[in-house]
């Protein structure tokens, strides 16, 4: 029987999978990156539904607990994630750079020509 | 043409000095004016400066490469780098170019440990700068005696191949290691540095290494 946690999960992972779909329709998502977030999404549901399995998992790695893992895991995704966010503002803050150094250079020469 | 570029943020107190100064020792000087709050733009146009104002601060590194796009269009066949705080001598550009020139080299880098007396704070000559050369020769793989000196001389194919893409104060590591990269010739050359401020800190120092490290990971 599952608790009203489970429930109340499995029917937040069901919307969030409808969302990966529909921004995959709508072309917003590459198939790689909607292949990844629906996988990913099931996978947070078999933890969620068989909590037991992160255990099984664990145990392969020498882990005490499932839920030591899911942690583990969570926490580099998201210091992974963390840094390619980094990494995208330094892109944008270059082309923003760009930018700025053309419209600079343009505004300087309309002032000589005046 | 030889052309000045100076990098400038909030230097009104300096800057109408420096231009002018400049002057008798370059065929032009251009003022990068990166988002000053006070009248720095103003009073570099009034010292007879072709100014080039940033809408948006974006750094020193970012100033000086604006100034290289516009000195190429100008038609420079050298570029000067020099600080907009007054803390470089007019006197040291003449024996620089000459010497760039004779020595037919592409880059010159102004060093502060070559025989010029510099009043340099303690703290910085015994602390920063051997910890600037230990980085500068781990990113940029050149050693330089001088890491982070704001005087240099390039000339229009170093200025062809030198673009700064570090827009804060690593391009002092980016622009070394670029002359490295590709294969031009350099020199350095004792320049005097008069210390009106600190200028750059620790804190200054680890941003630079965070930049250094997220330019490996930038397209």
């Amino acid at each position: 029987m599952l608790s009203i946690f489970q429930i109340l999960f499995v029917c937040f992972i069901l919307f969030a999978i409808f969302g990966v779909v529909q921004k995959r329709r709508s072309g917003d998502l590459g198939p790689k990156g909607a292949l990844f977030w629906v996988l990913f999404w099931i996978g947070v549901g078999v933890a969620v539904v068989w909590p037991e399995s992160t255990a099984k998992i664990a145990h392969i790695f020498s882990i005490g607990r499932g839920v030591d893992l899911v942690l583990y895991i969570s926490i580099a995704t998201l210091f992974y994630l963390l840094f390619r966010l980094h990494i995208k503002i330094e892109q944008v803050g270059r082309d923003v750079t760009t930018l700025i150094r053309k419209m600079a250079i343009d505004d300087a020469k309309k002032s000589l020509k005046e | 043409m030889f052309i000045a570029i100076v990098p400038a943020f909030n230097e009104a107190k300096h800057i109408f000095n420096v231009v002018t100064r400049l002057h008798p020792h370059v065929d032009r000087v251009i003022v990068v004016d990166d988002c000053s709050t006070d009248n720095t733009a103003f009073l570099a146009k009034e010292a007879g400066a072709f100014v080039i104002s940033h809408g948006v601060n974006r750094g020193q590194g970012a100033s000086l490469q604006t100034g290289h796009v516009c000195a190429l269009d100008l038609g420079a066949t050298h570029v000067l780098h020099f600080d907009g705080d007054g803390q470089f001598d007019v006197s040291d550009i003449l024996p620089a170019y000459t010497k760039l020139k004779e020595s037919g080299v592409d880059v010159l880098f102004g060093s502060r440990f070559l025989g010029k007396d510099s009043n340099i704070p303690f703290l910085k000559r015994y602390l920063f700068f051997p910890i600037g050369r230990l980085i500068n020769r781990l990113f940029a793989r050149v050693r330089l005696r001088d890491v982070h000196n704001g005087f240099r001389i390039l000339n229009r194919k170093a200025l062809l191949h030198v673009v700064i893409t570090q827009d804060g104060m690593a391009h002092a590591t980016q622009i070394p290691a670029l002359v490295q990269r590709y294969k031009l010739q350099y020199i350095e050359h004792p320049v005097l540095v008069t210390y009106h401020e600190f200028g750059q800190g620790l804190r200054g120092g680890v941003t630079i290494v965070r930049d250094l490290f997220m330019d490996r990971f930038i397209r």
